[in-house]
């Protein structure tokens, strides 16, 4: 007995080792490229470090230069007594996107893909022009809406002015209108998010559709009694990378703006910031506090999409109580 | 058994790639080259100028003729997208793979880099390099607080570049191209420029029909500098300098300044004669040119707009003095750029031949027509005159020359405190002004001293 069960754990062991071998690749540049910089971003947060000098050691100096003059701000209202303003408007940039795109990308791939699910003429065409957008680079995409969006003499206004808007936006131009036009730009590739949710609508079961007919359902209610419930693992899965997507948010405005955040700090997304305080002002240590905070923001914010998750999402075959 | 044979071969494979991966980064110095090897000198091309397609290939042709006549040292242009430059770099300086030299570059991008220069004063001690044949301003520009940054390259003045057939249809007279004729002043140059700004039904601006949201001309333009180059022309006490001569005070709202912002600000929201940001983004999109591609009558640049743009223009084209300012005065800012030795560098001797060969008598014309810079030597102005009537015939050469004496000092990209901090600040002033036709002008300079000041304030503080 006690050598079968030997034999057992040797063969167990040999299967296992065969499958590290084969992962450690994998592991190894997982700790070099990922985990490695990770540890080290953290030691640099607690430093002064220019990248061409050694770091010297300052402790939680980086730390306090982002949250001095909070309590003070709190109270008098005035931003200037904050010890980096420019930090917290670029969070308030960024979450400011995040509130305007994410519900936005979310609805609209969300109807793309019920409306791509239907059986009309030519379906497959329409699949792939509404796809292909999200398959082009963000460089290109965004050079071609930069002009799109040029209050002389892009397309956008020359046609809100042939019907009859007198003073259409100013767009990237115009500091209330830079951040909407990141939005309207970033529509451009839902097509990548239409997809899965596509994937999802021809994954549920037709007898629940058959059911609800027998019921009597019309369209709206066959959609939000099995359509809707039955998507909304899809839907969670979206909101979570579309959360950490929004928040990591930077080639297309660095692109737009030159790197600058302008017109007047409008477009300052925090990803942005945190670059310039790392290749602009060669302030490493803080660039590093920077990166650390963002990861536990979107640490946090996931965790709580995660928590209300059991609120409304649906898994088809769980138990409810279990 | 041939399980055991594959596994083998699994391990082989898995224990080659983590030898490759940890294995030393090629570069070829870190040994240092074999007895009788030249030494490799690898010129960093991508700070300023040399990136355009025409220059690589003038820049390859000058590094085949230095290796053709030196065994001891070969030189390689590393030609690297301006948008990329800095993290390349920084990449080779963190890595030990620090370049030998690194230019063209210029005032501001030495002054945001300054501890990262090797001090030339002592290899120019060394050999007894007289610099007695580089114009004074040219070697001046190039000192700052700690370090002799580089051997002089070239300085690139700047001027009014004016569209005369744009001036023939509006039946206005060309600027005057003598230095010394008062009449070419600020106020001469904006009337004009209102005149000179053109919608897309024909009215110039000075007209009731002119539509100021459909221009197709403007009259005048300086965009293609930031705020510090902008306001330098007005003449403040620290001229193209921001703060006090010890760096410790803001004078963002200078008066001169404050003159300059709001001149500024109405040229662009009340009298339409410079393009706004839209503006600048139509032109951006249109050709990338405002005064080659006909955007703009009279453009506000340097001698390196020559060499980048200017390749086919369709219409006549002339130079001229920049126009005198509010108080009288000319004040024509300049750049400066040289090649600068990392202090990283492996190999700073060879560099610093190569640094002298590029910038000798004999090749600082044709470096210098590669950059389209006014070659730093003295000796070399008829030759270059030449080089230039050859080139850009039928303009007026002198006003080129005669700019020189009235170069920015303070310089408008000299050495501040937090360069990169406080240029960003400045800058966003510019953008308001740019975008905001409501902004109180003298409300945002205010406030951005304000922001130079706790800038200024925060770094002394850690000194």
């Amino acid at each position: 007995m006690a050598n079968r069960n030997s034999s057992r754990r040797t063969l167990a062991w040999r299967e296992a080792r065969s499958g590290y071998l084969f992962i450690i690749p994998w592991v190894i540049g997982f700790v070099v490229f990922t985990v490695g910089p990770m540890v080290s971003s953290l030691y640099f947060s607690f430093t002064d470090y220019n990248i061409i000098d050694a770091p010297r050691w300052v402790g939680l100096a980086n730390y306090a230069r982002v949250f001095q003059g909070v309590p003070e701000y709190l109270m008098s209202g005035d931003p200037r007594q904050l010890k980096d303003p420019i930090f917290w408007k670029s969070l308030q940039v960024t979450l400011y996107f995040a509130v305007l795109a994410l519900p936005l990308n979310l609805v609209m791939s969300f109807v793309l893909a019920i409306l791509l699910n239907q059986k009309i003429f030519g379906l497959h065409i329409w699949r792939s022009i509404y796809f292909l957008p999200s398959i082009i680079s963000g460089v290109a995409v965004t050079l071609l809406w930069v002009r799109i969006l040029n209050p002389r003499m892009g397309i956008l206004n020359s046609f809100l002015r042939d019907i009859g808007v007198q003073s259409p936006p100013g767009w990237l131009q115009d500091p209330d209108w830079a951040i909407p036009a990141l939005v309207i730009m970033g529509l451009w590739g839902v097509g990548g998010s239409m997809i899965i949710y596509l994937a999802g609508l021809q994954g549920i079961p037709t007898d629940l559709y058959d059911a609800v007919k027998v019921d009597g359902a019309n369209v709206w209610q066959s959609f939000w009694n099995v359509t809707f419930p039955m998507m909304t693992p899809v839907l969670f899965y979206n909101v979570v990378l579309g959360l950490i997507t929004t928040f990591q948010y930077f080639t297309e405005v660095y692109v737009a703006t030159g790197g600058s955040g302008g017109p007047q700090r409008a477009t300052m997304f925090y990803n942005l910031y945190l670059y310039q305080n790392a290749f602009r002002y060669f302030d490493m240590g803080y660039a590093s506090v920077m990166a650390w905070l963002l990861f536990l923001i979107v640490l946090l914010l996931t965790g709580l999409i995660f928590r209300s998750s059991e609120a409304w999402v649906y898994y088809e075959g769980q138990l409810k109580g279990r | 058994m041939q399980t055991k044979r594959w596994r083998m071969v699994l391990l082989t494979v898995v224990w080659l790639l983590i030898m490759s991966a940890c294995g030393a980064t090629t570069g070829g110095d870190a040994a240092g080259p074999a007895s009788g090897d030249p030494v490799k000198v690898t010129i960093f091309v991508g700070f300023g100028t040399g990136t355009d397609p025409q220059q690589v290939t003038a820049q390859e042709e000058l590094a085949k003729k230095f290796n053709e006549s030196h065994t001891d040292i070969q030189i390689e242009f590393m030609i690297v997208p301006y948008d990329e430059a800095t993290e390349r770099y920084l990449a080779m300086v963190s890595g030990g793979n620090a370049p030998q030299l690194v230019g063209p570059m210029g005032i501001s991008t030495i002054a945001q880099y300054l501890d990262q220069w090797e001090d030339i004063t002592p290899y120019v001690a060394k050999d007894g390099y007289s610099l007695d044949d580089f114009y004074g301003p040219a070697v001046t520009l190039n000192k700052y607080p700690t370090v002799n940054a580089g051997l002089p390259l070239g300085l690139f003045p700047s001027f009014i570049f004016y569209n005369k057939d744009a001036f023939d249809a509006a039946g206005i007279a060309y600027p005057p191209q003598d230095y010394n004729d008062k009449s070419w002043d600020i106020n001469t140059m904006r009337n004009n420029a209102i005149q000179l700004t053109i919608d897309g039904n024909g009215n110039n601006a000075t007209s009731a029909d002119f539509d100021p949201a459909n221009i197709v001309q403007w009259g005048y333009a300086d965009t293609w500098t930031d705020f510090r180059g902008m306001m330098t022309m007005f003449g403040a006490s620290g001229v193209g300098r921001p703060t006090s001569e010890d760096y410790k005070t803001a004078q963002v709202n200078s008066s001169e300044w404050l003159y300059g912002a709001k001149w500024v600000h109405d040229g662009v929201h009340k009298d339409h004669f410079m393009p706004d940001a839209a503006g600048q983004g139509a032109i951006d999109a249109d050709s990338g040119d405002p005064f080659g591609g006909g955007h703009v009558a009279m453009w506000y640049s340097h001698t390196w707009y020559m060499s980048e743009g200017l390749t086919e223009v369709p219409f006549k084209w002339d130079i001229a003095p920049l126009f005198y300012n509010q108080k009288g005065e000319r004040i024509a800012r300049v750049h400066a750029d040289l090649f600068a030795i990392p202090k990283t560098a492996k190999n700073k001797d060879q560099a610093w031949e190569v640094m002298k060969w590029l910038v000798s008598p004999e090749q600082i014309v044709e470096v210098c027509k590669i950059y389209g810079c006014l070659p730093a030597r003295k000796s070399t102005e008829a030759q270059f005159l030449d080089s230039l009537r050859t080139r850009f015939p039928g303009i007026n050469h002198a006003v080129i020359f005669e700019a020189i004496a009235y170069l920015d000092d303070p310089n408008h990209e000299s050495y501040v405190p937090e360069t990169g901090k406080l240029g960003d600040a400045l800058n966003n002033s510019l953008t308001t002004i740019y975008t905001d036709p409501e902004v109180d002008v003298e409300e945002l300079l205010n406030i951005t001293n304000e922001d130079v000041q706790i800038i200024l304030d925060e770094y002394w503080v850690n000194q």
